[in-house]
């Protein structure tokens, strides 16, 4: 359980100004919910805002945060939970940063299983760059950094975790509500990396991976889904090559976290030890 | 009794993976534990196998700043070795080989002493790496060390890998220095001192190393890439002892971005690199500038455009480093000349970033991180107790509601670590109001940019420093003007000039007061500016920032540090 006592300050921020119908206002909703499920408050979290539509939550959400630079909120995650692995950690961006700009990030944080939580709002587009295509969109799709339609297969991020060794992958959608929250709340409950991915409406950008698009290509997993069998979590995220989106807890697996593996880190968070004051014993190496 | 020498060079070179940084190494601490003051240099090519290494070590009564042409000892591990560095042999060199590996040419201007090491090994029944032991043993001889000390350094040494070990390189150390010994009975060898004192003797990656850890920087990151790395190997190795985290992230994008996580989380930070990771980390450089995230940054440099020569050295990225980082934000660049401005200044960097909640570059090269010299006992003592200033870091709020970029008079803000009760902010790349939210608003934009540049006034009022100077302005002949590592062979030179001169040296070489530097350079003097580099950019610094022109320069750019020797030449040249 994270320790933490509630206060009176509130999680509501500044009033988005993403468009009407836009899937981040979900996303945004299920955050917050996962918060006070868990009596967190806004100076009991650290939050990692990336750039992009996704990323202007930085401003809607009260927490201490970061908005950093675009593809980079991941690997400055890293630094922060190792510099206090006490407080949760939660990163959140677009699918363009966190599997485009700072996709050599995602790899070796999964490789890490650092005790993060990430939420990729999954739009298959670049929201804030006016709509070009995304690592996730689908082969042919046309935009305006792409007239004849893109070459490139879609990166399946499910896929991509599982492989690269996050010990949480799950996938969401933006349109419910419920079962995000709870998604949110039980990947930060996790220990270790959890990627969280979030089927997403870029109601203005995207008119083919719409909300009538996902209501009819997601499927909640299987009642006899062993979150546990790996091989099992594998064949799941494949279904995406059929366009066939799966919902809920793909993969949960034990493992030590980063920060658990650090033996500077063991007995208290590395911001409030006291300070190194041997200097001599560096010194005599130098004889 | 031979005649004494009061200063010599020596050099050994040998085919790479021979184990001659080994030797070299030993050899300088022989000579320094025996009452010599050392410098020393390794160059090696960015091969593995297959290259040719040399170490050198100047060894002397007085303090040793840079290396020397003329080569006085040297000894061949390969037949290269004396092909390379033939030329800097004079009548009194000796050179010692072995004739079974190297052919002695005849009639040599310079003694020949044969060194047998392939039969030696093969009567000790030792692998051919041994020759390493042969060749310190022998060099000991020929400076006329005294025996029971290599005895006892090996002893020391090997030690951890049991007696055998031992056993079996002090008898190879014993028998290159017995067969040197009879075929060199009595020449000039070095006036040791008998002392009981082991004085310190380090490469500026070591001081810098040294600083960050008595700095309390907790948290160290990246990516391997000489000539940093070695501040990356010491650092992680000493984790279990400093319980600092040092991380080799993924890429240096990762580095740089991981450290200001950890920075704006709490704890000091620190990344070192060379020009090819800085460049890449110029964004979060910008990013530390606008959010005011403390970092510190370590380049070493070395030459460019490029991958450039990997493991040779140049001052040639001080520029890209003054100006890193999009967008206007203010930043402080030290560059020290030797270990101890190395210890001081990168010791006084943490607290400078943390004073000035702003990216502070510690520039090194090469020659400076790798070249090996003494530092006092007693000063490095000093500088690492020195307690640490974090400058406006706070705990708790000290009101409400809190303003993470609260326009100040001096532009510094209170700057809290997260996890504080009661409040919140953020660390915004996007232009921000005060209490942290992004703002496109034209007034608040002015005053946030105003406040950050703001910050650099208040350094040069309250931190930033004068370069020294070194003997009397007035009435000098030329009056040299370095920074960074080309202090060393400024120092050199001058001893070596009968003329008058004097010496200014920078350190705080970015920003800079205008007004201040100025007065350090009148019409009537004839300065001398010394850079290790082809365009000379320091030089287009002080004219940028102190509108100071200096007319005479000299560089040199093939990779290789100066010797004093050449300063002199290019003076007479000058005069011609
Ligand atoms: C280094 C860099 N390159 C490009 C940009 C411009 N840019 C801002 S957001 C973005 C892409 C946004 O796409 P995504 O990450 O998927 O987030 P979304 O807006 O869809 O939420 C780009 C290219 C930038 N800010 N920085
Ligand atoms: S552009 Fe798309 S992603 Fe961005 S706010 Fe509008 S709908 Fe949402």
């Amino acid at each position: 359980m994270i320790d933490s006592q509630p206060s009176s300050l509130d999680f509501t921020g500044y009033t988005p100004t993403w468009c009407a119908g836009c899937g981040n206002w979900g996303i945004g909703k299920g955050i917050e919910l996962a918060l006070k499920k868990q009596q967190l408050s806004p100076d009991s979290v650290i939050m990692l805002f990336d750039i992009g539509c996704s990323g202007n939550m930085n401003d809607f959400i009260n927490a201490y945060a970061m908005h950093t630079l675009h593809g980079r909120a991941l690997a400055t995650a890293v630094g922060v939970k190792i510099a206090n692995h006490k407080l949760p950690v939660l990163v959140t961006g677009g699918d363009g940063a966190l599997y485009g700009e700072g996709g050599n990030h995602f790899l070796h944080a999964c490789r890490g299983n650092h005790d993060l939580t990430v939420i990729v709002h999954d739009n298959s587009v670049y929201g804030l760059t006016t709509g070009q295509v995304s690592p996730t969109a689908s082969k042919g799709k046309k935009s305006k950094s792409t007239p004849s339609g893109i070459i490139e297969r879609p990166v399946n991020p499910l896929l991509l975790a599982l492989t690269q060794g996050a010990t949480f992958v799950a996938q969401g959608f933006t349109a419910q509500l419920p079962q995000l929250a709870e998604l949110i709340t039980a990947g930060m409950q996790h220990k270790g990396l959890s990627i969280i991915n979030v089927l997403q409406p870029c109601v203005t950008f995207n008119k083919e991976n719409t909300y009538a698009y996902y209501i009819k290509n997601t499927y909640k997993l299987p009642e006899d889904h062993d979150k546990s069998n790996f091989s099992q979590a594998l064949e799941q995220a494949q279904a995406v090559f059929e366009e066939r989106f799966p919902l809920g807890i793909l993969y949960q697996a034990e493992r030590p976290s980063y920060q658990d593996e650090l033996p500077q880190l063991a007995s208290e968070a590395l911001v409030n030890k006291q300070r190194f004051l041997n200097n001599s014993a560096l010194l005599k190496q130098f004889t | 009794m031979a005649e004494q020498q009061t200063e010599f060079l020596w050099k050994v070179g040998a085919p790479a993976g021979q184990g001659v940084m080994t030797t070299g190494l030993l050899f300088s601490k022989l000579c320094a534990q025996s009452g010599g003051q050392v410098f020393d240099y390794a160059e090696y090519p960015s091969l593995i196998q297959g290259g040719h290494n040399t170490y050198e070590v100047l060894c002397s009564n007085t303090p040793a700043h840079n290396r020397q042409w003329q080569v006085d000892y040297l000894v061949c591990l390969d037949a290269i070795t004396l092909k390379e560095h033939e030329h800097r042999l004079d009548a009194s060199s000796i050179v010692v080989l072995d004739p079974a590996t190297s052919s002695a040419p005849t009639n040599p201007a310079y003694t020949i002493v044969p060194l047998p090491v392939k039969e030696l090994l093969a009567e000790l029944k030792a692998s051919s790496i041994m020759a390493n032991m042969i060749a310190l043993g022998a060099s000991w001889a020929l400076v006329g060390g005294d025996q029971k000390h290599l005895v006892e350094l090996i002893a020391e040494q090997f030690g951890k890998k049991g007696e055998e070990v031992v056993n079996l390189n002090q008898n190879c150390a014993a028998r290159g220095y017995e067969a040197v010994k009879s075929a060199l009975p009595d020449h000039a060898v070095f006036a040791w001192k008998d002392t009981t004192e082991t004085p310190l003797v380090m490469g500026g990656n070591d001081a810098f190393s040294l600083a960050a850890a008595a700095a309390d920087c907790r948290f160290y990151a990246a990516y391997p890439m000489t000539p940093s790395s070695s501040v990356l190997a010491t650092l992680a190795a000493w984790q279990k002892t400093t319980g600092m985290v040092v991380r080799h992230a993924e890429d240096e994008v990762g580095v740089i971005s991981e450290a200001l996580g950890a920075s704006f989380a709490g704890v000091r930070a620190c990344v070192g690199t060379s020009g090819g990771g800085f460049a890449l980390m110029t964004e979060s450089i910008s990013y530390a500038g606008i959010a005011e995230i403390p970092i510190v940054i370590f380049l070493s440099q070395r030459p460019g455009p490029a991958t450039g020569l990997p493991t040779a050295t140049e001052q040639g990225d001080l520029l890209f480093a003054t100006y890193a980082g999009h967008g206007e934000f203010p930043k402080i660049v030290l560059a020290p000349g030797d270990v101890t401005e190395m210890l001081e200044l990168s010791r006084h960097a943490f607290d400078l970033a943390d004073i000035y909640q702003t990216p502070v570059i510690v520039l090194s090269d090469k020659f400076l991180s790798e070249s090996r010299m003494h530092l006092d006992q007693t000063v490095a003592e000093q500088v690492m107790a020195t307690k640490p200033n974090y400058g406006r870091t706070i705990h708790n709020p000290s009101e409400l509601p809190y303003l993470r970029y609260k326009v100040t008079e001096d532009g510094i803000s209170e700057r809290l670590i997260p996890g504080a009760a009661g409040t919140y902010y953020q660390a915004n790349s996007y232009e921000h109001l005060e209490d942290s939210h992004t703002t496109e608003d034209p007034t608040e934009r002015c005053r946030q940019v105003e406040k950050r540049l703001q910050k650099q006034q208040t350094y040069l009022d309250h931190h930033w420093l004068m370069p020294s100077i070194d003997g009397s302005l007035d009435g000098a002949k030329y009056v040299f003007v370095t920074w960074g590592s080309s202090k060393l062979v400024v120092q050199q030179a001058r001893q070596l000039l009968d003329e008058p001169t004097a010496h200014i040296h920078f350190t705080h070489v970015y920003p800079m007061d205008r007004e201040k530097v100025a007065t350090l350079f009148a019409a009537d003097r004839h300065y001398v500016l010394v850079e290790n580099n082809a365009t000379g950019q320091f030089g287009t610094l002080l004219r940028s920032e102190a509108g100071v022109d200096i007319k005479h320069t000299i560089h040199k750019y093939d990779g290789r540090a100066f010797y004093s020797e050449e300063i002199v030449a290019a003076l007479e040249q000058h005069d011609r």
